[in-house]
Order: C-alpha cells, then sequence, then structure tokens
C-alpha cells in the first residue's frame, strides 16, 4: 500500500500555525470566542461555531458592495452598476440559506476530508492566528466588515499554499449553492433555462 | 436491461465484465455483446434520462459529476469536471468530436512502441462518426460566445475553424453540460450502451467497485459496493461479479485508484496523468454575449497548438452559467457581484495546455486518498507557467481584436486589459497554486499503455502487463494528452482495443 498524506497532515506540516494551536488555550487570545449566529435548522455536519463561520464567510463572499480590501480599481464597470440598478436586488447569503446548504451538502463528506475542513475553520476563526498574521487580535466572526475582507484577501493571497487553498474552497462553495439558486439569476441577468421551448419540443415528438 | 443498483446481493458469472460505462466501456460493451459475449457492466454513476435533465446546476452537479461537482487536486489548485454516470462524461461533455491528432500517434509508436496508425483508426473512427452522428458545425450556427474567437482570429490571420459535435436534432439549448434534455446529444448512455444491451449485456448502474481480486496472471472477480441512488452511501449490498475476463473503464482516475486499492503490481500505475491544463478569461462586450445558450462548444483553434517557445495549446470556447462562472471568476464580494452582474456581457474563453510531450514533464499523480478515492496530485512547473501566460495574452489579443472592451484574466489578483500595452502585465502577475484559476475537463493518462513494463502500465493490446485477462480500455491508457478533446478518441481506441479483448477470450 502506497503512503497515503492527507491534507490535515500538510496542514500540520505547513503551518507554523499547528503549533499556535497547540498552546492556544494558554493564550488569553485564543481564548475570544466565535461570534455565534442560530441556524435555521438542525446542523448535520457544522458544529455551532463552525456554522457560524461559514456563515461569517458567506455573507462576506456574497457581499453587495466592495470595500477597500476587495475593490479593483482599475475598472468601475459602469454598465453593469446601470444593469444592476434594473434589477431585483439580490437576496443575501442568509436568504438563499447559504451555511444551511453547506451543512447538508458536507454530511456526507469522508471523514477524513471532514476534519480538514473543521481544523480549517477553526485556523480561520482564531483570534491568535489572526494577530500573528497581521490582523486584528479577534476572531473572523468579531470583526467589522472591513477587516472581514482583509482576513479573507489575506488568505486568498497568502504564500503559504494551504491558506489559499482554505480561501477557495470555503469561496467556491459558498459560490456554488448561492449562484446555482434560482432566486440568485435575475440578480445577475440569467433568464434561466429554456424550460418551455423543450417541453414544447419533447410534446411535439411524443 | 440497465438495471439501478440491486435490492439484494448479487453473484454474477459473465464471460467479460467491464468497469465504468464511459466512451471506453460503453464501447467494449456493444462490440463484445454484439460478438455473442455475456457482459456485465458495472457503473458507480446513476442512471439518468432526458427527464431528469432538468437543465440546473444546482441539480445536475452533484448528480452528473465525480465529488459531487466537486473533484479537484488536492490542494484545490485545479478543479476537475468529470461525470459520473450511465455513459459517463459523455452525458455531460460539450460534444467536442475530433479524431486522434496524427503527430500524436507518430509520438506514441516512436517513444512507446504503440502501434497505432491513422490508417489502423480510419475505420473505427468512421464507424464511430456514423453511430454518433458526428458532423461539423456550420459558422452560421455558432454563438456569441463561440463566434467572438472565430471572428478574432480570423482578424489575426490566425487558424480557427468549427468544431464537430456528436448531435442529432439539437436545439442548441447550451446545457450540454447539464445532460441533454431532448436527447440530441449522442451520448454512450444513447449509443453503444443500448446496442451493448439489445444484445444482452447486463448494466449495473449506482455499483462502484472497490477492488479487483485476483491471483497469478489472471483477475478472478470485482467487488462492488451497491450505492443508495439518491444519498449515494453504500447500502450494504454488494455485487460480485466473477468473469473470465476483466476490462477497467473507469476513466484516467478512477482506474488507477481501482488498480492501487486492488494492489495491483505495476511501478506506473497512476504516473503521468495528464490534464490539459485550463486557464480562461472572461471577456467583455458592449452587446450581449449570453453565453449560456447556444451550442456551448464550436469552435477552436489549434493556431498555437506547436510552439517552439513552450508547451502548445489550444483555444475553445466554455459556457457561461452562473454557477461554473461564480467559482472560475476571480475575487470575491463586490467585484464577484460586479462581474456577475456582466453575466449576459461576457464571453468565456479557455487555453488548453497540451501536456506530456516534453521530456521535462511529469504530469499529475493517482494516489489513495483515505476513503480509498483517488487523490491527484498535478505540480506546476516552468514550462506550465509560460503557456498559461501565452494562452492569457493569446486570448486577449483575439477578444481585444474582436472589439471586447476589457479582458479580464483569472489570477487571484486579476488583470485587466483594455490595449495591447497592458498585455505585458500578464508577465509580471504571479503564478503559483491557486494564484490563478485552473480547470481541467479532459483526464488522460494514469494506466498509460507501452511495450517497456518499465514505462508502462498496459500493453500494446492495453492489457496490463504480467496480466493474461485484465486490460485498461479508456482514456488512462493514453501515453500523453492529445491535443484535441478527448471523446472520440477513447471511443475509437476502444473499438480498437474491443478485437484484441475478443482474441483473449477466445
Amino acid at each position: 500500500m502506497r503512503r497515503v498524506e492527507s491534507r490535515r497532515g500538510l496542514i500540520k506540516k505547513t503551518l507554523a500555525g499547528a503549533a499556535l494551536l497547540a498552546v492556544a488555550g494558554a493564550v488569553p487570545i485564543a481564548l475570544r470566542k466565535t461570534k455565534l449566529r442560530p441556524p435555521q435548522r438542525a446542523l448535520r455536519f457544522f458544529t455551532a461555531a463552525e456554522y457560524s463561520i461559514w456563515a461569517a464567510v458567506a455573507d462576506r463572499v456574497l457581499a453587495q458592495e466592495a470595500t477597500a480590501a476587495t475593490r479593483e480599481p482599475e475598472n468601475d464597470f459602469a454598465e453593469a452598476a446601470l444593469q444592476a440598478a434594473k434589477r431585483p436586488r439580490a437576496p443575501t447569503a442568509a436568504q438563499v440559506g447559504v451555511a444551511e446548504k453547506a451543512d447538508a451538502f458536507l454530511a456526507p463528506l469522508p471523514r477524513s476530508d471532514a476534519k480538514d475542513l473543521k481544523a480549517l475553520l477553526a485556523l480561520f476563526d482564531n483570534a491568535l492566528f489572526s494577530l500573528v498574521s497581521g490582523g486584528p487580535a479577534r476572531p473572523f466572526t468579531q470583526m467589522d466588515p472591513d477587516e472581514q475582507d482583509a482576513h479573507l484577501r489575506a488568505w486568498q493571497t497568502s504564500r503559504l499554499a494551504i491558506k489559499r487553498t482554505g480561501f477557495q474552497a470555503m469561496k467556491r462553495l459558498c459560490c456554488a449553492i448561492y449562484f446555482g439558486a434560482p432566486e440568485t439569476y435575475a440578480s445577475v441577468g440569467y433568464p434561466g433555462p429554456p424550460t418551455e421551448l423543450v417541453k414544447s419540443v419533447l410534446e411535439s415528438r411524443r | 436491461m440497465i438495471h439501478k443498483g440491486s435490492e439484494t446481493d448479487l453473484v454474477l458469472k459473465p464471460d467479460v465484465c467491464i468497469v465504468g460505462s464511459g466512451p471506453g466501456g460503453a464501447m467494449v460493451a456493444s462490440r463484445l455483446a454484439r460478438a455473442g459475449a455475456k457482459v456485465v457492466v458495472l457503473e458507480e454513476g446513476g442512471y439518468h434520462q432526458k427527464d431528469a435533465f432538468d437543465m440546473q446546476e444546482s441539480t445536475a452537479f452533484p448528480r452528473l459529476y465525480q465529488d459531487r461537482g466537486n473533484r479537484a487536486t488536492a490542494d484545490l489548485s485545479i478543479s476537475v469536471l468529470q461525470g459520473r454516470a450511465v455513459g459517463g462524461g459523455t452525458v455531460v461533455n460539450w460534444t467536442t468530436s475530433y479524431r486522434t491528432p496524427d503527430d500524436v500517434l507518430a509520438n506514441w509508436r516512436a517513444n512507446f512502441g504503440v502501434p497505432l496508425t491513422p490508417e489502423i483508426l480510419s475505420p473505427h473512427f468512421e464507424e464511430v462518426e456514423r453511430r454518433l452522428g458526428i458532423q461539423k458545425v456550420e459558422v452560421e450556427d455558432t454563438n456569441a460566445n463561440n463566434r467572438a474567437i472565430y471572428d478574432g482570429c480570423k482578424k489575426l490571420g490566425w487558424q480557427v475553424d468549427t468544431t464537430r459535435r456528436n448531435v442529432r436534432g439539437c436545439l442548441r439549448t447550451g446545457y450540454c453540460g447539464m445532460g441533454c434534455p431532448v436527447d440530441a446529444k449522442q451520448s454512450a448512455a444513447l449509443t453503444y450502451l443500448p446496442d451493448a444491451v439489445a444484445a444482452g449485456a447486463e448494466v449495473y448502474a449506482n455499483c462502484r467497485v472497490q477492488k479487483i481480486e485476483w491471483s497469478g496472471r489472471r483477475a478472478t472477480a470485482a467487488l462492488a459496493q451497491v450505492l443508495d441512488t439518491e444519498s449515494l452511501k453504500e447500502t450494504g449490498r454488494t455485487v460480485r461479479v466473477e468473469p473470465r475476463l476483466l476490462v477497467i473503464s473507469g476513466g484516467a482516475l478512477n482506474s488507477p485508484a481501482l488498480l492501487l486499492r486492488s494492489g495491483i503490481p505495476g511501478p506506473m500505475i497512476g504516473k503521468h496523468t495528464w490534464l490539459h491544463p485550463v486557464v480562461a478569461v472572461g471577456a467583455y462586450y458592449q452587446d450581449p454575449v449570453e453565453g449560456f445558450y447556444g451550442a456551448p462548444q464550436s469552435v477552436a483553434s489549434h493556431h498555437f497548438a506547436h510552439r517552439s517557445e513552450g508547451a502548445g495549446f489550444f483555444i475553445e470556447a466554455a459556457p457561461v452559467h452562473p454557477m461554473l462562472a461564480s467559482i472560475a471568476m476571480p475575487g470575491f464580494g463586490g467585484p464577484l457581484r460586479t462581474k456577475m452582474g456582466l453575466l449576459s456581457n461576457v464571453a468565456a474563453t479557455i487555453s488548453l495546455m497540451i501536456d506530456g510531450f516534453d521530456p521535462s514533464e511529469r504530469g499529475g499523480t493517482v494516489t489513495l486518498r483515505p476513503d480509498g478515492g483517488p487523490k491527484l496530485d498535478y505540480p506546476f512547473g516552468d514550462r506550465a507557467y509560460e503557456c498559461f501566460r501565452a494562452g492569457i495574452k493569446a486570448m486577449a489579443q483575439l477578444h481585444l481584436a474582436n472589439g471586447a472592451r476589457e479582458v479580464v484574466s483569472f489570477h487571484t489578483e486579476p488583470i485587466h486589459i483594455t490595449k495591447q500595452a497592458d498585455l505585458a502585465r500578464i508577465d509580471a502577475a504571479p503564478m503559483g497554486p491557486n494564484l490563478v484559476g485552473v480547470f481541467t475537463a479532459h483526464q488522460m493518462g494514469g494506466c498509460r499503455m507501452g511495450k517497456d513494463p518499465a514505462r508502462s502500465v498496459v500493453n500494446e493490446r492495453l492489457q496490463i502487463h504480467d496480466f493474461d485477462n485484465l486490460f485498461v480500455i479508456d482514456g488512462s491508457v493514453f501515453p500523453t494528452s492529445l491535443g484535441v478533446n478527448p471523446m472520440e478518441s477513447i471511443y475509437g481506441l476502444a473499438s480498437w482495443a474491443s478485437d484484441h479483448v475478443s482474441k483473449a477470450l477466445s
């Protein structure tokens, strides 16, 4: 049997954060807790804290407005603003239930992957790790939106490959759930699939 | 008959067991069943027909793709689109159909001792093209997303042409990637598998093969777990197949993983996986593009397929549906919203690196995850990054030539290109895992064929070295990538290989 290296192994090996987490219990900053928010239904995968972290991430990944940390200065896409203004306002991540749907989606995850993801979320919301990475000494869930975007961006562009991986894992699933939901289609100008055309063609072929 | 799993434990003793029902497995099943062999096909994915294809990404990806649409390399640096259904990838691919290029076959003959020539494969391709209705697209039938590539290349004097597609009565709705809702796409589930079933083959969907049992030079059994059709969890029921001959056709990631799980010996199993790694751009136009409608892929440029500066690449279009677009596009929050707000106006263009032709390339490696599934690693090197930069520049150039207002790269820190002078900024952009979006929809290699057992997994008849009755017939046997979309090559190769399987059976 070939040697198998899990992503958890990679986290431990790659990040000095593993050592930080080990001593976290002895450091007051590290004891700062995740700001909890109540889920809309019973959780199958996340703990209450993990759910709250994911919900906070979804809020920022799917935020409507840019902040100083996310703004792309080179183009303001004026046409987009004009078109968007005519469309219904996009639902929020919470209205789409992104965190609840992520919980359901992740429930069947293999145990090893689940451990990795849970370790990632703990690290992402760890105040001490934020501090030593140059951020505020607060958990992600207790930061204000500007700080949260800066924290996400720091993970997105980090020199540590594992942090970039972690950012992508969270961003992709949040986006897949949100933009795959039909109630968000109108907000991006997507008319949706041509169901009537297909139906009429199928009926004509019967 | 096509069974949706099994309600009881089964033990079957056919002549041939085929693991996987994509283009390789379906073709072999059809050929052998029609020749009179008793054939059983085991397929991990479900059996879905047109009524189940609702054209919603949130339905299609979890149901029809590997890892519920979330397959990726271990570091998530490459998103892997790979089908998982009765019919395999042919149920969800974008219908682009090419024969294996002559120069690729020449490379395989020279470097791997593979006895394939255009003349040998030609009758097989002709039969496939008849059966699948493969025809060239008329320029007038391309959507704006593809037409932008065509017109941009023409303006620059670059080679470009329409593709050939395996469709009959296509409505050009644009939803090939979510399963064709009108049965226009001639997938394996509508062609070769029904042919096989009509000749007596039995197909078992929702059956994940965990292990091949073997002794000495012979494979003795395939052991499958029956999965629940909805939750995809194991039901506890098993299907055990004890055939005279076994064919593995699970695709370029699952086939080597199955061999590894089964302890099949061989130093090259899982090595040299090729992906046609894809980088993409979004080109924003004043007029609507509506890349979510129309045949998703109908134009390709192979102008840069043979480059002296580095790895070649080819250029095609990708459909623009919101879920896939949001995952691929860079950024988050407000800027991502802004880009998504212009979904109707963006042309999505992809550059596919032709990997595996330089001795310095190692490609990807398949090992096993703790749960036994395939773990894919594909480290990039300077050759890949040079190719990515060249591809992004070429795509930006053709769109600027065609009048795009702006081209945006898919770097983590996206490059906004509005004029030729901006192209130089692509060279300065950082490259690395998860610093630029990379994707793959073409998985090849991992069980490569060749005469030398030290450099290959299967021999020139696609038989695993040192085994008498164990074959691999799918895209995993390709020694290199192809430089074209692989579906038709897999069908053609499987048709040719069926003759070898028949001989081994008799």
